[in-house]
């Protein structure tokens, strides 16, 4: 089957009657446990498989993917109406969408989130079928050596993102990779930093970490401050004029095509890379659309500039994460190893054999992307505003409300007491952390990154030997890594230079 | 959820909040099977009419583990009456599963699926966190047995098993952490016909060693047979080594481990080995209830996994998803499981330093 036939094939199939309601109906249950903090894209997935058994390749996929395609739109909402983002990737959302909301635009922020999420998987999804000549070279490209030097490139981002104060930027960072250190290291087999808890041998689960840094810390402040989520000086926003900043919102997505094309390549070219994951990649997006920025010192204060560009990255991954599961049938993320899983159930092949003869359904899954964040999109849309009355009530009405959904989102990820225990004292961590003025977003990139880059150095040397930074390709990375790095690093020592002028 | 019936405004955008909590519900009624079907039940079979199981599979969804769950659950629902809920229970390398198992309440109405050969090797090793006794559980059955194959990508250039052990130290065979399955395998049979092959382990997962060998980085890598399928299909990979006391009848062209012990320095040491190896293997993936439960209920629960297992429709399942089935009794599988325990001195410490990565 060529390609033009495949893609009007899939496109058909896409939006035809036995495929297009499961593909809605999909779509709608992801947002739903997008909106739920705790449940992720791959547990919206493992719920719909006991379902394919019965159905068609067609609607089955489109049914899959739909469910798993919105889960970061709902994420995105709720991390920037409540500070309880539904998934890790949502969590640079969190940075500039939580202040806009405190300054009375969470529903713009809203907007345009769901807005740059459905131009971001289009992106991506879009890049998957122009790369499907070239998929298999694409997805080989990246082994260890490549993976280490991209996640050390992304690490240094701690130093775009905590530009006005780096010396608690760097110790944020440097805490947030210790703490990837927990666990069994599975290269020695010592356990770190587990005192010895049975728990801990895993290391920290992330959805805990991050509702617990940012969720429970902003509900320990609302209790301390009182007021309620939407902050002191904005005032209550009617239905309608809550929808207008939706609306104006979702314009401001549009307008910031650039960026939100910069964005997405970022998230689809680190969706290729197998186990990074979509967190990281929103984060490198978000100190992009900083370092790029006119006006850099509103970032972390309600820029909306970085709402967009992190909720661009995080679906623009989709689109890249299918790469190796279309090619070769093997998985660069949980969510891609269900859905492989699920391809068996529906009797599909994957690799070469799926590419030859069966494009048609790699393009129902690029349109089940598109069709589905579209759907996410216009369903969120009416969302915004019944959630978005809910930020107005008083703390001490909300807080308890919110405390127990984000204690179940933090134990619903491995059924574990534990977990609850972890969001608890991180609570306690991110609020000192706020009241002190530590980047909680350094720690949180040192976190999601510290395992990438310990473990490919180790499988780096082992494979390549102890110069494999010399090979071409991360010699090139290596280079863009120290020039990124002098260039802040120059940036910052003007930047003090200045002040100490303005200062004497 | 929960989050839109806290709005009490009217708005514009209830209808949907309610349309949405219409679906879900919808949604979560669906899953249920219809209740109060068929003629009144008795005995046993009447205390589990309408219940529910509380399912534990030791691995997060999506796995190998939670496949064959979901895949055996709705039959096991037919044959008990009962509802077969999944609990996924995942860490410590599947230890925190069987640990729960261990302490449920034992009603009957608590099962889990365990990684039987690991949970086994941990228990002898005395590792940490091992705080079940595999010999105590009553089982119900075994799913499947392992069966390891060693996979190489034919671009290796290796063809057979014995180029791999002619390469020596230059062949890098894949493994993920220490003391974890492809690692156990690959440094047990390196060490039954001390080959010294190249084992690098650290890899994340089997996804991240298999990219790996699509790049070239390394030959090869050990895994279960159901796993290197796919690959096998495609023609990249090839099997050249089975574990195994026969050679699969679906898989008549490679070779046994034990073929190859006569060509050993120490033919006996290599023989007795693989027999601990294979012990192991024969555990496999039983499911269980935790010691101590009414016997009455464990022969119902029983030959309802009989039946379930022999159900034609999930056999035929179960074969068009690639997930092989391979039954033994509840009562096979504990004398497998005190067979497996059983190895001499010399052997088992071997084992006890491959799972906890010392060798």
């Amino acid at each position: 089957m060529g390609i033009i036939e495949g893609l009007t094939s899939g496109l058909l199939q896409a939006v035809s009657l036995s495929v297009f309601p499961y593909l809605l109906v999909g779509a709608i249950f992801g947002l739903v446990i997008g909106v739920i903090p705790g449940l992720s894209g791959h547990f919206a997935m493992a719920m719909v498989i006991p379902f394919l058994y019965s159905m068609e390749p067609g609607a089955g996929i489109a049914f899959l993917l739909g469910a798993h395609s919105t889960v970061a739109q709902g994420g995105g909402l709720t991390a920037i109406l409540f500070s309880t983002p539904g998934t890790g990737q949502n969590a640079a959302t969190l940075l500039d969408g939580v202040p806009m909301r405190q300054n009375g635009h969470g529903a713009m922020a809203a907007g345009a989130a769901m807005t740059a999420c459905f131009l971001g998987a289009s992106f991506g999804a879009v890049a998957l079928a122009l790369l499907l000549p070239v998929l298999q070279k694409v997805v080989l490209f990246f082994g260890p050596s490549e993976i280490f030097v991209l996640a050390f490139l992304a690490l240094t981002f701690v130093a775009v993102l905590g530009k006005e104060d780096i010396t608690r930027s760097l110790i944020a960072a440097l805490l947030g990779l210790l703490l990837a250190m927990v666990g069994v290291d599975n290269v020695t087999n010592q356990e770190r930093f587990t005192f010895g808890l049975l728990e801990l041998r895993d290391g920290l689960a992330l959805v805990p970490v991050i509702l617990g840094l940012f969720a429970i810390a902003e509900m320990f402040e609302l209790f301390v401050s009182g007021g309620s989520l939407t902050g002191a000086n904005a005032r209550p926003l009617s239905a309608r004029e809550t929808q207008r900043q939706v609306f104006r919102g979702m314009l401001a997505a549009f307008r910031r095509w650039w960026l939100v094309l910069r964005c997405s390549s970022i998230g689809t070219a680190m969706g290729l890379i197998p186990g990074l994951g979509s967190a990281p990649a929103a984060f490198i997006a978000y100190g992009h659309a900083k370092q790029t920025s006119k006006n850099k010192e509103t970032f972390g204060k309600g820029n909306i500039e970085g709402v967009i560009g992190s909720e661009a990255a995080n679906d623009a991954v989709e689109g890249g994460a299918l790469a190796s599961t279309v090619a070769f049938g093997v998985p660069g993320s949980s969510s891609m190893a269900i859905l492989l899983g699920a391809l068996f159930v529906l009797g599909q092949e994957t690799g070469p054999n799926m590419l030859t003869y069966h494009v048609d359904v790699v393009f129902i899954m690029i349109f089940t992307i598109i069709i589905g964040n579209l759907i996410g999109m216009l369903g969120g849309m009416f969302l915004v505003n019944p959630l978005s009355r809910a930020t107005g009530l008083r703390g001490t009405v909300l807080v308890p409300v919110l405390i127990v959904i984000v204690f179940t989102g933090a134990y619903a990820v491995h059924s574990a007491w534990f977990d609850i225990f972890v969001a608890l004292v991180f609570g306690v961590i991110g609020y000192l952390m706020k009241e002190l003025d530590y980047s909680r977003a350094a720690m949180l990139i040192g976190f999601v990154l510290g395992f990438a880059v310990e473990k490919n150095l180790y499988l780096a040397t082992q494979l390549d030997g102890p110069d494999f930074i010399l090979r071409p390709i991360p010699l090139t990375l290596a280079i863009i890594t120290v020039a990124f790095l002098a260039y802040n690093i120059w940036g910052i020592v003007q930047h003090r230079r200045e002040r100490d002028a303005d200062g004497g | 959820m929960t989050t839109t019936t806290t709005t009490r405004t009217a708005s514009p955008g209830r209808w949907l909040a309610t349309l949405v909590a219409m679906f879900t519900a919808a949604f979560v009624i669906g899953c249920e099977p219809p209740a109060g079907q068929g003629p009144p039940k008795e005995g046993v079979a009447a205390v589990y009419d309408g219940r529910i199981i509380k399912w534990i599979i030791p691995y997060s969804p999506g796995g190998g583990y939670d496949e064959y769950g979901r895949l055996i659950a709705p039959y096991l629902e037919k044959y008990t009456g009962a509802r077969v809920d999944i609990l996924n229970l995942p860490g410590a390398g599947g230890m925190r599963g069987a640990n729960e198992l261990f302490n449920a309440i034992p009603d009957g109405f608590t099962i889990g699926l365990i990684n039987g050969s690991a949970l086994v090797m941990n228990e002898l090793a005395g590792m940490p966190g091992a705080d079940y006794e595999i010999g105590t559980f009553e089982y119900l059955g075994r799913t499947v047995a392992d069966r390891r194959v060693l996979v190489v990508t034919r671009a290796s250039g290796y063809d057979s098993f014995a180029d791999i052990w002619n390469g020596g130290t230059e062949v890098k065979i894949g493994a993920t952490g220490l003391g974890g399955s492809t690692y156990v395998d690959a440094v047990i049979v390196n060490e039954a016909f001390e080959m010294g092959l190249n084992i690098i382990h650290g890899f994340d997962s089997s996804s991240v060693i298999r990219q790996a060998m699509l790049r070239g980085n390394i030959a090869g890598t050990w895994g279960s047979w159901g796993s290197a399928l796919d690959a096998v299909d495609q023609g990249r990979d090839k099997i050249v080594l089975q574990s195994g006391k026969e050679r699969a009848k679906d898989l008549p062209d490679a070779p046994l481990a034990y073929e190859f012990v006569n060509r050993t320095a120490d033919p006996d040491r290599a023989r007795a080995i693989l027999d601990a190896w294979e012990a192991l293997h024969a555990v496999g993936r039983p499911v269980a209830a935790p010691p101590g439960t009414d016997p009455e209920r464990v022969a119902f629960l029983r030959q309802a996994f009989d039946q379930a297992l022999h159900d034609p429709e999930l056999l035929a399942e179960a074969e068009r998803v690639k997930r092989p089935l391979d039954f033994a009794s509840g009562e096979g599988m504990a004398r497998i499981v005190a067979k497996s325990k059983i190895m001499p001195d010399d052997i088992r410490e071997l084992f006890v330093r491959a799972v906890l990565g010392e060798l």
